[in-house]
């Protein structure tokens, strides 16, 4: 068990820089995700703290460790694949194994630690077999037992439920939060699926083009995104975000204004970029009217594609049977559901409401 | 033409091929044999076994085995340790991989005659280059052809120099397939390079390494080009090989029924082994 601490982490390629700056520190036990897009760098920095990645600057620390330098088996950190990596040729007793073996560990040892993490895992019925045997849960889950049979400081996992189906997607999901919180380790997952992240982490850390854009849990990165790509990323489905300018006491987007409330005090004409979550929308109130242009039944909740003066946007209301195109309804943003991001930065402007 | 007909007509070409070009002369040597017969002229006449009861009481056939299966061996081994070296290289990312790659596969595309020639040249008594080397480091020259152990290491060393590319080749190839993050899992499992090798790349390539143990070993056990440009099996036929011995009783010494013996005998050894081969490594399938 122990703290992470990434200082000013850099990875460059040539005169490429894929990571920048990354500044982190993980509290032991924390469960933390990355998060972003194909390309932000999430796996390239999870790889640079496995050892897998050489790291251009800055330093890696576990635990008081400086581990910048040191090879991944020195590191004393555990991983899971996306692809799972177990050794085809051997069994799954031996692909736990292998590590504990190089180790030099007695053999009575490895046969506990092995039979522990079969247990916990569910395993032991297939301990005998070949990865080729199982289903891709089962290979996930011994991807798990191996790491798990490690001790390790903390656990890396680089989008390990990409490959499985929908389903098995959320049993795993829910398997791996629960052995989080039975085992207490700190655990880094990789992931591009931001319910993964939603669900799982203590804190997320969203990541673009090798810059962390926001770090928080996951219900503060839901309410205050720090900038517009965190508001359009997290959330589904996205949040309707729209570029305009401050006048008098509302937003303005064209021909569409809405009312900023007891918001801010921002100076008339200042461009914003102005968003809302189409399920804080409320229908039946206020001045802007939507018109329905497709309606989604999601079962619990309906959500329908359409315009506002014009605008594309989505709004998610309670489930109503009774919508076909052309509809038109009245709405309201409510106070403090409002999120306004500076236009030129992008980044978030903070609220009277906060 | 209809599924089963198109069917029809793809294997009955291949089936045709194959019954005028391998199993007719096959059948053919197996059954000349049985005869007494000098030439392919003439009539041959009915000996029964009396062919196979010579050439095995013969100590030729045994020498001949003996040096064909040394000559197989020893070539397969070089080739196989200098190819899975040489494919482990090729495989890193380095300045000019690509040309490096393709001048590495050009010893397999020459004709064996240019290949011998070239190495018959490079160690000439006056003229070659490594007799100059050699010379030029005060070394006492090689006599490459004239001792019996010495001409079976030009066999080898000719052979090891066309044959080593097409292992390269083939674990190329195969080690592009082994994914990376496996070698990544062992990383962290704390296994150094070596036991990369052991616990990874060689177990993921071994249905590769099998049949390319297979290959080669079909070929340098019937070998017949290489040792006939060479030494043509000298010198004293000692690096005679089975092909060889046939050739040299049925062409040279006008025993044709001798000849065909001692290449069905050849044939059933070679079986024989394959048979052994498959059953120590069975080729997996899925």
């Amino acid at each position: 068990m122990a703290e992470i601490e990434l200082r000013s982490v850099v990875k460059k390629y040539g005169a490429l820089t894929v990571v920048h700056d990354f500044n982190l520190k993980i509290e032991d036990g924390e469960f933390v995700v990355f998060l972003g897009p194909s390309g932000c760098g999430k796996s390239t920095t999870l790889r640079m703290i496995a050892g897998l990645e050489d790291i251009s600057g800055g330093t890696v620390r576990i635990g008081n460790r400086d581990v910048t330098h040191l090879e991944p088996k020195d590191r004393n950190i555990a991983m899971v694949f996306q692809n799972y990596a177990l050794y085809p040729h051997k069994t799954i007793y031996e692909n736990m194994a292998f590590g504990l073996r190089l180790a030099k560990l007695p053999k009575q040892e490895i046969e506990k630690r092995v039979a522990e993490a079969a247990k916990m895992l569910d395993l032991q019925e297939l301990l005998g077999r070949k990865p080729k045997q199982l289903s891709g849960g089962q290979m996930q889950r011994v991807a798990l037992g191996r790491a798990l049979v490690r001790n390790p400081d903390v656990f890396l996992l680089d989008e390990p439920l990409s490959n499985l189906d929908a389903k098995l997607r959320v049993r795993m999901r829910e398997e791996i939060a629960a052995l989080h919180q039975r085992i207490g380790t700190s655990m880094i997952y990789v992931t591009h699926d931001q319910v993964e992240a939603m669900t799982m982490a203590d804190r997320i850390v969203i990541m673009k083009g090798g810059v962390v854009q926001q770090v928080g849990a996951p219900l503060r990165v839901y309410d205050k995104p720090a900038n517009v790509f965190v508001a359009s990323f997290i959330g589904s489905p996205e949040m309707n975000l729209f570029e305009g300018r401050v006048g008098g006491s509302d937003a303005v987007v064209q021909e569409m204004r809405i009312p900023l409330g007891r918001n801010p005090r921002l100076t008339d004409g200042v461009e914003i970029t102005v968003g809302f979550r189409p399920e804080h929308v409320q229908v039946g109130e206020g001045d802007l009217k939507f018109t329905v242009n497709l309606v989604e039944q999601l079962g619990v909740q309906t959500l329908c594609s359409g315009t506002c003066n014009g605008l594309f946007m989505r709004i998610m209301i309670e489930r109503r049977d009774d919508l076909k195109k052309g509809d038109v309804l009245s709405f309201a943003i409510p106070e403090g559901k409002l999120h306004l991001f500076d236009k030129s930065t992008g980044s978030r402007i903070d609220q009277a409401d906060k | 033409m209809s599924g089963k007909s198109t069917i029809y007509a793809f294997l009955g070409v291949g089936l045709l091929t194959t019954l005028l070009f391998v199993v007719m002369p096959v059948i053919f040597s197996i059954s000349l044999s049985f005869y007494r017969m000098e030439s392919f002229v003439g009539v041959p006449e009915w000996v029964g076994l009396q062919n196979y009861v010579s050439v095995l009481s013969d100590f030729e056939f045994w020498r001949a085995l003996a040096s064909g299966t040394i000559y197989a061996v020893l070539s397969i081994v070089l080739q196989l340790v200098l190819g899975i070296g040489l494919a482990l290289i090729l495989n890193q990312s380095f300045v000019g991989r690509g040309l490096v790659r393709g001048v590495s596969i050009l010893p397999y595309l020459l004709p064996t005659v240019i290949v011998v020639l070239t190495f018959k040249w490079m160690v000439d008594g006056s003229v070659g280059i490594i007799t100059e080397l050699l010379d030029s480091f005060g070394l006492p020259d090689v006599r490459w052809f004239e001792t019996p152990s010495a001409a079976m290491m030009s066999n080898v060393l000719v052979s090891v120099w066309m044959w080593t590319p097409f292992v390269t080749t083939c674990f190329l190839a195969g080690l592009q397939t082994v994914p990376d993050s496996l070698y990544e899992a062992a990383r962290v499992d704390g296994t150094n390079a070596w036991q990369r090798f052991i616990h990874v790349t060689l177990p993921m390539l071994k249905p590769i390494l099998t049949v390319v143990i297979l290959l080669r070993g079909i070929w340098m056990f019937n070998k017949f080009d290489v040792i006939w440009l060479m030494t043509k099996g000298g010198p004293l036929g000692s690096t005679e090989n089975l092909a060889v011995m046939s050739y040299r009783r049925a062409f040279a010494q006008f025993d044709v029924g001798g000849g065909a013996a001692v290449a069905t005998l050849s044939f059933l050894i070679l079986s024989f082994a394959i048979f052994l081969y498959f059953r120590a490594f069975p080729l997996e399938t899925d």
